[in-house]
């Protein structure tokens, strides 16, 4: 049964994370995502999951990895900083196939930054910071129910592609107190187990192999080197590598139609803007009460994998505004995607763009 | 029991000629396929274990095995001893 | 004995040089799991990056190949999100005392239930034998040309002041002792540490007149000095020799744990 609560955005994906069959927290205190860890510290052992504070984030991702691989929903949370401490075991997780949550908190970098600071800089650190090619998969939520949502979805994704789902929400998102619904049951997505007689790192036409979860008479070999079907180092053979790295990215990006979450607003407008997170709320309002030709709004829950087919949804667009808390780190992507022009709109300091403030852009844009 | 050294694994380290008390193994002084200087066994059926397997039932001794490091010592079974019965005409 | 149970054979002959002591260190865990019945399908062995950690691959159970300083904290959640399994780590001095160092001392603070070898071979052995923080002073590596000048590190006492349950020092001489070091630390509760000392003769005989491949575990023979006597004479004011390898359990203890089922 549905339940109406009012909370906090980090408490809410706490929640979610429960719902969607979370037994594994390891996680570092950092600024503004405690409160995930500090909600997650109460609730797990009550429903028979374990919490660890760990000694830094490096290890926390790592506790995390080994969590999953016992067959174990696991998670962490962390923000800027904690989240480039990960980014080597990230790399890992994508090498070895390794389902698992991160939920990301942005705040304002480089370094240190503002840590108490909303912004959106690590979207293209959650695509492209680890070394070598990967692909990932981010959400952006843009409301306490999305909190909840997204992080249950971001479980149902990493179990379905095994691999590492970030949810990308901002200091505004995690700190906000909203109304939430909570539904009695969410949609939980089951690990597949690696089928007998398969090898543990042979994938079918889904590109997505079993898992071979330890302690169940699997005895597989998992090692972050290139590796061929059977798990086995074939760090020189250039076919195995190119193979296996064409594979992980492949069953990511492939399915990008399949992950795309968006939400279009006006489609037969001229101008549209772009948007994702917390800027979003700001674009929804301009929308809603903007006097004049409507604006065409498209905004992401998923950003990675890139849906760019949704670019497509607006016939009549003759230009893109993408309000960012950055300095245009998706407005980039889209600008790979399509001819038209594209109009960033950084906003830096942590504070959202104001309805006035995206207005004038709109008007100046059209002017041109 | 018979002692015998595994070719495809041995590296020439020779430990084993270090830690074995009866000194069956000498270092070796004809290269293998690989090049390598396997180990040569001087009567190997000195070896503890080679005698007394069967009637303890258990590894005897096996420090050569557990010292090599390339994991190429073993004992493999030998025909069991069959008594022939010989008959001497005078 | 049958520890030839729980290889990969058809992995094998592994990477290790000729006379790498990494291999003996193997024998002796693998006996000691064995000796102890353990479950190879209820067993995972965590490694990190360096020669030592290639040990889990040649390990026939569920095993874990991770990155550089991490195993500790893979393996902690992996014994914490499943505490019935069996989980061990191999290490070395590279990728436990240096990059892994906070990660060692946090496992031993928590005792964590977790068996941890580290094959110590003074030495970064896989990049080409440069100094590791067990590098003792004045040996060459291909970083100190003019000698080590940094102070080592005693793994062993490091592990007892941080908080582990079981310590010992073997040296990959002491087959028979170090395989029974790593049975009581596997019956242990709580974090085990088993350092052993381990040759190199590839990247740190080769660099410090230990040229062949015995000269190492002859040093191993002849300098080790028990735990019982090394205390007796330190006890009486009596001089040690400065190059004695003190081998034997240094702490026994049943502090609290994590890790293990209810």
């Amino acid at each position: 049964m549905t339940r109406l609560d009012f909370m906090q955005g980090n408490v809410a994906s706490a929640e979610g994370a429960i719902a969607a069959g979370c037994r594994f927290f390891g996680g570092y205190p950092i600024t503004p995502s405690t409160e995930i860890a500090e909600r997650m510290a109460a609730r797990l052992p009550r429903v028979g999951g374990t919490f660890i504070q760990m000694e830094d984030e490096i290890a926390s991702i790592a506790a995390v990895i080994g969590a999953s691989w016992t067959g174990m929903k696991a998670m962490t949370a962390t923000s800027g900083p904690g989240f480039s401490l990960m980014l080597e075991n990230l790399g890992f997780a994508v090498m070895t196939e390794t389902p698992l949550v991160v939920v990301d908190i942005q705040r304002g970098g480089p370094s240190t930054g503002q840590p108490t600071m909303s912004s959106q800089g690590d979207m293209l650190q959650c695509r492209y910071g680890s070394h070598g090619d990967i692909a990932t998969i981010a959400l952006a939520p843009a409301s306490v129910q999305e909190m909840y949502d997204l992080t249950v979805k971001a479980f149902n994704l990493a179990e379905r592609f095994r691999c590492p789902a970030f949810v990308m929400a901002d200091e505004i998102v995690g700190h906000m107190r909203e109304r939430i619904e909570i539904p009695g049951s969410v949609e939980v997505a089951k690990r597949r187990p690696l089928e007998p007689g398969r090898l543990p790192f042979a994938a079918g036409p889904d590109l997505v192999p079993g898992f071979p979860s330890f302690g169940r008479g699997y005895r597989v070999h998992v090692t972050g080197l290139t590796h061929d079907e059977r798990g086995y180092p074939a760090t020189n053979d250039e076919a195995v590598h190119a193979a296996l790295v064409e594979r992980l990215v492949t069953k990511v990006e492939s399915s990008r139609r399949e992950i795309a979450d968006y939400e279009v607003m006006n489609p037969d407008a001229d101008v549209v803007i772009v948007c994702y997170g917390a800027p979003a709320r700001t674009v929804l309002q301009l929308a809603a009460e903007q006097a004049g030709p409507p604006v065409g709004v498209l905004r992401f829950r998923v950003v990675w994998p890139f849906p760019e087919h949704a670019l497509g949804e607006f016939p009549n667009a003759e230009a893109f505004i993408v309000p960012e808390q950055n300095m245009g780190q998706l407005a980039r992507e889209i600008e790979r995607h399509t001819s038209l022009p594209v109009v960033p709109v950084p906003k830096l300091g942590g504070d959202l763009h104001t309805p006035g403030e995206l207005a004038r852009v709109v008007e100046e844009v059209r002017r041109r | 029991m018979k002692l015998v050294i595994d070719e495809e694994r041995c590296k020439g380290c020779n430990l084993c000629t270090m830690v074995c008390p009866y000194r069956i193994f000498r270092p070796g002084t004809r290269a293998n396929r690989k090049g390598i200087l396997v180990p040569e066994l001087d009567r190997p059926e000195r070896c503890t274990n080679c005698r007394l397997n069967r009637l303890y039932g258990r590894t005897l001794c096996g420090i050569c095995q557990l010292t090599c490091p390339d994991q190429a010592i073993s004992w493999v079974d030998e025909k069991p001893y069959e008594p022939v019965r010989m008959e001497v005409e005078y | 004995m049958t520890f030839e149970t729980w290889l990969r054979a058809d992995r094998l002959p592994h990477i290790w040089c000729s006379g790498c002591s990494n291999g003996t260190i193997l024998n002796c865990t693998l006996t000691a799991v064995d000796d102890l019945g353990l479950d190879p399908d209820r067993t995972v062995f965590v490694g990190g990056i360096g020669c030592s950690s290639r040990s889990v691959g040649y390990v026939a159970t569920d095993s874990l190949h991770t990155t550089h300083g991490r195993a500790l904290a893979f393996a902690t959640g992996v014994k914490l999100a499943d505490p019935t399994l069996n989980v061990l780590v191999f290490t070395g001095d590279g990728d436990l005392a240096a990059i892994g160092g906070n990660h060692f001392i946090h496992s031993c603070r928590r005792n964590i239930d977790l068996t941890v070898v580290c094959m110590n071979n003074l030495i970064y052995g896989m990049t080409g034998g440069q100094g590791s923080p067990t590098t003792p002073p004045g040996a060459l590596s291909t970083t100190t040309p003019y000698g080590a000048s940094e102070p080592a590190f005693d793994l062993a006492q490091l592990a007892v002041a941080a908080g582990a349950n079981y310590v010992a020092r073997w040296t990959s001489y002491h087959v028979r002792e170090l395989e029974r070091a790593i049975r009581a630390g596997i019956e242990t509760p709580g974090l085990s540490f088993i350092e052993v000392r381990a040759s190199c003769p590839t990247n740190y005989g080769r660099r410090n007149r230990l040229r062949d491949v015995t000269d190492q575990i002859e040093i191993f023979r002849t300098r080790s000095m028990l735990k019982a006597k090394y205390d007796r004479l330190v006890a009486a004011g009596s001089p040690v020799p400065p190059d004695a390898i003190v081998v034997g359990e240094f702490v026994r203890r049943a502090n609290p744990v994590m890790g293990v089922p209810p």
